[in-house]
Order: C-alpha cells, then sequence, then structure tokens
C-alpha cells in the first residue's frame, strides 16, 4: 500500500474554480470564490483611491475624472452584482448553518441569483440615470 | 434484456510508482446494460493485466470502486454504462481526488479512516438511528426481535470517498475531516456523544465547509453529508447558545 | 513462538483468517494478492450469515460447521454483522412437503429453530408473500463481506503480518529437488518484481487454486461454479429469507444496508478470471426472489454481479457438492514438500477453514501453538488502513 510520495491527487486551488462535473450547488461555491476574489481586489483598489484624498483636491479631483469612463463603470457595475451576490449567498449559507432549507438549498440559490439580478438591474439604472 | 452491444473507449488514467501519469485508450464492446467496473474488469482480463483498481463486492454494499467517471465521481459498480455514454462514445477513467494516487485508479484513503475512527463512527446502528422512512415500505419498526432488542443494521455510509473527492475545499484542506466524517458524528448526535463537539467545532470541522453540497450530490448511498453537516452546525451552534446561558 | 516465515497467497476470506491465525501462533506471515483485499470471490458473496439451516437436510457437515462458526464470527466480529436473524418460509406445497424433513435436520445439526404462523411472521417482516404457507425462524445474519476479510487482515497486520496487495504471484521458487521454497512475485502498483522465500507457501486462492498448483505441476480437482446475484433498490426486510425447500436457484433474499439482494445461480466454467453476468440468470432473480418477497418487482435494480464458488471435486453438477472444505499437503498426496492448498468452504466457515489449515501447517513444522481466533476479538477493520 506503500504511496511514494503521500502527495493527494489534488490540483489544490485550481480544483475550486473547475467547473466540470459541479452541480447547481458546486456552481454557487465557484460564484462565491470568484466573487470573494474579486471583491477583495476591489478593496484595495478602494483603499488607493481614499488614499487619494490625502494628495489634495486636484488629484482627488483628476481621479474621478478618470473613475467616469465607461470601462470603470463597468467595473463598479460587477462589484455590484459581485457584492450583492456574494452578501446574499452568504444570508443563505448562513440560513443553512441554522438548520433553516438545506433540503432546498439549490432553490435558494436560484432566489439569490434571482435578487442579484434584479438589485443589479436597478442599480445599473440609476447609475446610467445620473451620469 | 437486450443483446445490444455498444463499442465504447475507455480513456484510463495509468501512474506506477514514481512515474508520470498518463492516459491510456481501449476499445471496449459492452453492453449498455452492464456497469462501468464490468469494463474495467475486462480491461484487467483481457487487455492489460498491469491495471490496478480497487473493487470488490459489485454491489454499491463496500464502497472499494469509486473512481471518476468523465470527471464526475461514481461507484462503478452501480453506474450503467448507458448512462453516463453513449455508443461509440468515451468514458474517461480517473482515480478519486484529494487523495493520494497508489496507482492507476486507486489511491490511498487513511485520510478518510482516521477520521472516522476520530469520530467512532458506528459501522452497525441500531435501525432507529438511521430509519428507512419515506421509502414507501413497511418495515416493522415497532416490533422488536424475539429477545427484545432492536433490530441493527449496517451503516448507510459506505466509506467510498466520493464526498472527499468531489468537496471543492477539500483538496486546499488537507486536515479537513470531510462529509463522510462529519456526517458519522452527525448521526450519533452531539446529545448523545458530547465528546465529538471539540473533534467537529473546529476550523477543520463543520466551519471548513463552504456549502457546495457536491458530497451529498455524488453520494451513492443517501448519507447526505450535505445536510447533516449543517445539522451538525445547528447542534454546535445551540450547544453554545445553552452554555451563553449557563446550561451544560 | 515459532520463528518460521509462512507465505499466505490470496487475501480472500480464507487467506486473511490464515494470516490472522498464523499471527496469533507466532509465525512471521507474508500475505501476495493480486488485488486489494477480498476482491474475488469472498467481496461479491451475497453475505449470508448461515445459520446452517439451508444445509441440514442434504449436507450436514457443513451444516453443523455453519452454526458453529455463525455463534462465534457474532462474537469476534460484531462490527460486520447484522444479527437480525432469517426466516425459512414454504410458498408452495412442494415447499410444505420439505417442512418435516428441514425440522428433523435442524434438530440434528443442532440448529435452533422456532415455527411461525402465517400471521406472526407477515406481523415481523410485512413485505413477505402474504401467501406463504409457514414459516421458521433461524439464527441466520447477514455480514458485510468486505469488512468482515478487512476485520481479520488488520488484526493480523496488528500482529505483525505484512501484506503485499496488487501483487501478484508469477511463480513458485523450488529447491532443485521440487520442493516449493517460496514464491516470485510482481507487484504492478510499482512495477516491480521481486522474491519472497520461507518455509511453507500456503495457496488458499480459492477457486483460482489450480493457478498456482499449476507452477508445481499439480492439479487440484477444483470445479469453480459461479452465481449470479442482483441487488434492488430498497430494503424490505430486516431478516434474510430463505425458501424452505432443497437449496436451489434465486432462494436467498437478505437486506443489506437499504438494498435487497437476490442470489443465487449456479453453472460451471472453466477459467474463472473473468465471468460475465449473464442476462438470463438476472432476470431468473428476480422471478425467483418475487416468490418470497412480491415488492420486489417494484424496485428497481441496482447492480447485478457474480462470484465463483470453488467446489471441491469435479463432474458432479454444482448443487450436489457438499459446501465443506479441504486443505491439502502437497508432500502427502504429490510429494511436493512446502506448499499446502486449502479450498472449498463457504464465508461462514473462514474462521475454521483457516484453524484446520494452520493446524496442518503447524502438524508440519513441528509447532504446537493452539488455536485461539475463536475466543479472540477483531480489531476495527478500519486499522487494516489507518497505522
Amino acid at each position: 500500500m506503500e504511496n511514494p510520495t503521500k502527495k493527494p491527487n489534488t490540483r489544490g486551488i485550481l480544483d475550486w474554480f473547475d467547473p466540470r462535473g459541479r452541480r447547481v450547488g458546486g456552481w454557487g461555491f465557484i460564484l462565491n470564490r470568484l466573487t470573494a476574489i474579486g471583491l477583495t481586489v476591489y478593496l484595495y483598489l478602494h483603499l488607493i483611491m481614499l488614499g487619494k484624498l490625502a494628495q489634495g483636491p486636484e488629484a482627488y479631483d483628476s481621479f474621478i475624472a478618470f473613475a467616469k469612463q465607461p470601462l470603470i463603470m463597468f467595473g463598479e457595475m460587477l462589484v455590484i452584482i459581485g457584492g450583492l451576490y456574494h452578501g446574499l449567498n452568504g444570508v443563505r449559507i448562513a440560513l443553512n448553518s441554522f438548520g433553516v432549507g438545506v433540503p432546498a438549498q439549490k432553490q435558494l440559490l436560484y432566489g439569490v441569483l434571482g435578487l442579484t439580478l434584479v438589485g443589479s438591474l436597478i442599480f445599473g439604472l440609476r447609475m446610467f440615470a445620473t451620469h | 434484456m437486450s443483446e445490444e452491444k455498444w463499442t465504447v473507449n475507455f480513456v484510463v488514467y495509468r501512474k506506477k510508482g514514481e512515474g508520470a501519469p498518463h492516459y491510456q485508450t481501449f476499445t471496449l464492446e459492452v453492453s449498455p446494460e452492464e456497469y462501468v467496473i464490468d469494463g474495467v474488469e475486462r480491461i484487467w482480463a483481457f487487455h492489460d493485466r498491469s491495471l490496478v483498481f480497487a473493487h470488490a463486492c459489485h454491489h454499491s454494499t463496500c464502497g472499494a470502486c469509486g473512481m471518476r467517471v468523465n470527471g464526475v465521481e461514481k461507484l462503478t459498480c452501480i453506474t450503467r454504462i448507458r448512462d453516463v455514454t453513449s455508443n461509440g462514445g468515451t468514458l474517461r477513467i480517473e482515480p478519486l481526488r484529494n487523495f493520494p494516487v497508489i496507482s492507476d485508479l486507486v489511491v490511498d484513503m487513511s485520510r478518510l479512516y482516521v477520521g472516522m475512527d476520530k469520530v467512532h463512527a458506528p459501522a452497525v446502528h441500531p435501525l432507529s438511528m438511521a430509519p428507512l422512512e419515506g421509502e414507501g415500505i413497511k418495515p416493522p419498526r415497532e416490533v422488536p426481535m424475539d429477545d427484545g432488542k432492536e433490530y441493527l443494521r449496517l451503516a448507510d455510509c459506505i466509506e467510498c470517498g466520493l464526498c472527499i473527492s468531489a468537496c471543492p475545499v477539500a483538496g486546499t484542506a488537507e486536515e479537513y475531516l470531510g462529509p463522510a466524517v462529519l456526517a458519522a458524528a452527525q448521526l450519533q448526535g452531539l446529545g448523545r456523544a458530547p465528546d465529538l463537539t471539540a473533534v467537529v467545532d473546529c476550523v477543520d470541522g463543520v466551519w471548513r465547509c463552504h456549502s457546495a453540497y457536491e458530497c451529498t450530490a455524488v453520494c451513492p448511498s443517501s448519507v447526505d453529508p450535505g445536510w447533516r453537516i449543517m445539522d451538525l452546525r445547528r447542534q454546535v451552534l445551540a450547544q453554545r447558545i445553552r452554555r451563553w446561558f449557563g446550561g451544560a | 513462538m515459532s520463528q518460521y516465515h509462512a507465505i499466505v497467497v490470496g487475501a480472500g476470506f480464507t487467506g486473511v483468517a490464515i494470516a490472522h491465525d498464523l499471527a496469533l501462533r507466532g509465525f512471521r506471515v507474508t500475505v501476495v494478492e493480486r488485488g486489494p483485499i477480498a476482491n474475488g470471490t469472498s467481496g461479491r458473496t451475497h453475505g449470508l450469515l448461515h445459520s446452517g439451516a439451508r444445509y441440514a437436510v442434504n449436507d450436514q457437515e457443513s451444516a453443523i460447521e455453519c452454526i458453529q462458526e455463525n455463534q462465534i464470527l457474532r462474537l469476534i466480529v460484531p462490527d460486520a454483522i447484522e444479527p437480525n436473524g432469517g426466516l425459512f418460509i414454504a410458498v408452495d406445497e412442494s415447499d410444505l412437503e420439505y417442512r418435516e424433513k428441514f425440522i428433523q435436520g435442524c434438530e440434528e445439526c443442532k440448529i435452533p429453530i422456532r415455527e411461525l404462523t402465517p400471521k406472526e411472521a407477515l406481523r415481523i417482516e410485512p413485505n413477505l408473500n402474504p401467501k406463504l404457507l409457514t414459516a421458521f425462524t433461524v439464527p441466520d445474519g447477514t455480514f458485510d463481506p468486505l469488512r468482515l476479510a478487512l476485520a481479520f487482515a488488520a488484526t493480523a497486520k496488528s500482529n505483525g503480518a505484512v501484506f503485499h496487495l496488487y501483487t501478484d504471484v508469477v511463480d513458485l521458487l523450488t529447491d532443485g529437488q521440487g520442493n516449493i521454497k517460496g514464491v516470485k512475485v510482481w507487484n504492478r502498483a510499482a512495477d516491480k518484481r521481486f522474491e519472497i522465500e520461507g518455509d511453507i507457501v500456503v495457496n488458499a486462492t480459492g477457486a483460482w487454486v489450480g493457478q498456482i498448483t499449476s507452477m508445481a505441476g499439480i492439479r487440484v480437482p477444483i470445479a469453480p461454479t459461479p452465481g449470479v446475484m442482483v441487488a434492488y433498490d430498497k430494503r424490505l426486510t430486516q431478516r434474510a429469507i430463505n425458501r424452505l425447500n432443497k437449496p436451489g436457484d434465486g432462494d436467498i433474499v437478505l437486506p443489506q444496508r437499504r438494498m435487497m439482494v437476490v442470489g443465487t445461480t449456479s453453472f460451471s466454467i472453466e477459467d474463472p478470471d473473468y465471468v460475465p453476468v449473464l442476462p438470463d440468470h438476472v432476470a431468473l432473480m428476480i422471478e425467483r426472489g418475487s416468490e418470497l418477497i412480491p415488492a420486489l418487482r417494484q424496485t428497481k435494480e441496482r447492480g447485478a454481479y457474480m462470484a465463483t464458488r470453488p467446489l471441491i471435486g469435479s463432474g458432479a453438477p454444482g448443487r450436489s457438492i457438499s459446501r465443506t472444505f479441504k486443505a491439502y499437503d502437497h508432500k502427502e498426496t504429490d510429494n511436493v514438500e512446502g506448499l499446502v492448498t486449502i479450498t472449498g468452504g463457504k464465508a461462514t466457515t473462514l474462521r475454521l477453514m483457516a484453524e484446520k489449515t494452520v493446524d496442518l501447517v503447524c502438524k508440519k513444522l513441528g509447532v504446537n501453538v493452539p488455536c485461539t481466533t475463536a475466543e479472540t476479538p477483531l480489531i476495527s477493520y478500519r486499522k487494516f488502513y489507518v497505522d
């Protein structure tokens, strides 16, 4: 039974995102991980942006002008979608962890996706309306 | 049963000793009603005697023949070829994930057995511990045996390792107890076996689970580990809350 | 304590039980097995822990072995056994004609039975054929085949036995005079070939004993006799259900986890390495099984498989051969020293088969240590994997 290396047969973090053979709950997990990483990256960008405040009004204003480009606005849209999904899915998992709705975890996930979609649409419309 | 014959390409993961893994294709004529393990055993019997694979009972009571079939964890003795490929199609046969590969299709599952021992998972338990509810059958629950004792039955969990292989976090957390082990702890209940709390209420216990529910999806034996992990969390939380209010 | 080194070929029921017995009696033990534990006939048994009642009329030697070993196994390996008992039921007039012989046979073999009225039987097992005519309780049980074997292997390992799994015996080592002094093996997992020398080689390969003995030019009268079994998707009883009649096809139905298993058939083959699961045998199982438990017809097939019994003797048809076992000292039968073959028997008598085989090995080597396996509880089967 000797195994020469004893290293588990895994690709580590890559296996988090491998969608092959995954079902509804597994997709929920993949999206949760992706949005978590996206939001973490955004948090750092956000801190850099806040740092501009310390460099005076000019630096801040030029940054705000830069931030009104369509590409950046698309990025902000992603942040909203990611934030909504991650937060709502967190509620789903917390409910499950209290023993609520586990047999309906798929339906809850569809609900999370639905609410994310609706929330993102509302935000998107508001964003385009104000700019 | 029909005499229908299919030609199926078995693409099999091969690995010997320290050698590099590779895939080898065997083309077999099979009946679509046969099970995947029948094909694998025929590869060994008629094509390549060096193939290493595990199997024992061939009817899903032993859990030895878990493999990945076209990327999905399957107990190959109850997976009909008809359900996983088509005539002229491919069956990619790989060892389970998240365990060390011993050779070809066999993995070292000691990680699972260590965990099952840690939670003193019962191999045989009273019928009432996991009753056969909802199966449309009439088990004589209210009638004890001749000697007044309760019926015993073999636990549902066959320790096949499919759940650990399918779990997306088991690969990055080697110390994680894993779905089967947590399910076995839940089956006993923290109320009846309070010493289990310390084993499961930790970072590599119930809190490592990220609710992908892949374990429940691949479980061939009606254990539903996903639900059991969540219920175990509920038990752990209830116990903590009781402690805050000075309860036992 | 002897310092003799015994090599056991085969890690099915007999092989692991022999390894356990040898280790307890102080031998240095090496087990060589070409697959994992119990991958051949042993793993694929339907899992009936016989009370012996099945053989009480036609094969009383086996029946007495079964009832004694049944009671021992319940005590030494409770982790692998559902001790819920069994029933023999009569569903037609020919079954009923067997009743007298059955009662007498069980009495002669000291198998405790109790007759139930059809109503009593249906009360404790509501899914039985409601037209049943009579029923007897018997001390049957069911077991998990792999875990039964693993418990013996784990205990042997804890007492020092070394297991080489996925390792084929490719030849026997001889001393130049035709006597056996070890085995030449091929470990397929590491793709390595090596030799193991020992004082005695025990051939415990069941239906495959002929493949090993032929390496020493010896023929053993063995009739590989496969049978087909089918598992269904629901657990419909708590006990093993047998047909009250002489042993035949599809007359045992037993629960296992959430399943029912129906067995078995009986046919002859030459090479036991691969035996197809014959579709007409599968169809026969549902036919015969549903005569005992009609609800089987409404359940889905979950698995179909076959196992090859190692029956002793050739020429006679399968069911008429005794289910007892035999240990051959090839010094006596073929003038070849260093090789012992054990075959025949059945899962329920694995411990006894090992006891008799190791008694023979001890006698040959002049070792005087009594067998203690009947009183020694086995350790958890999981310890086989966990050092």
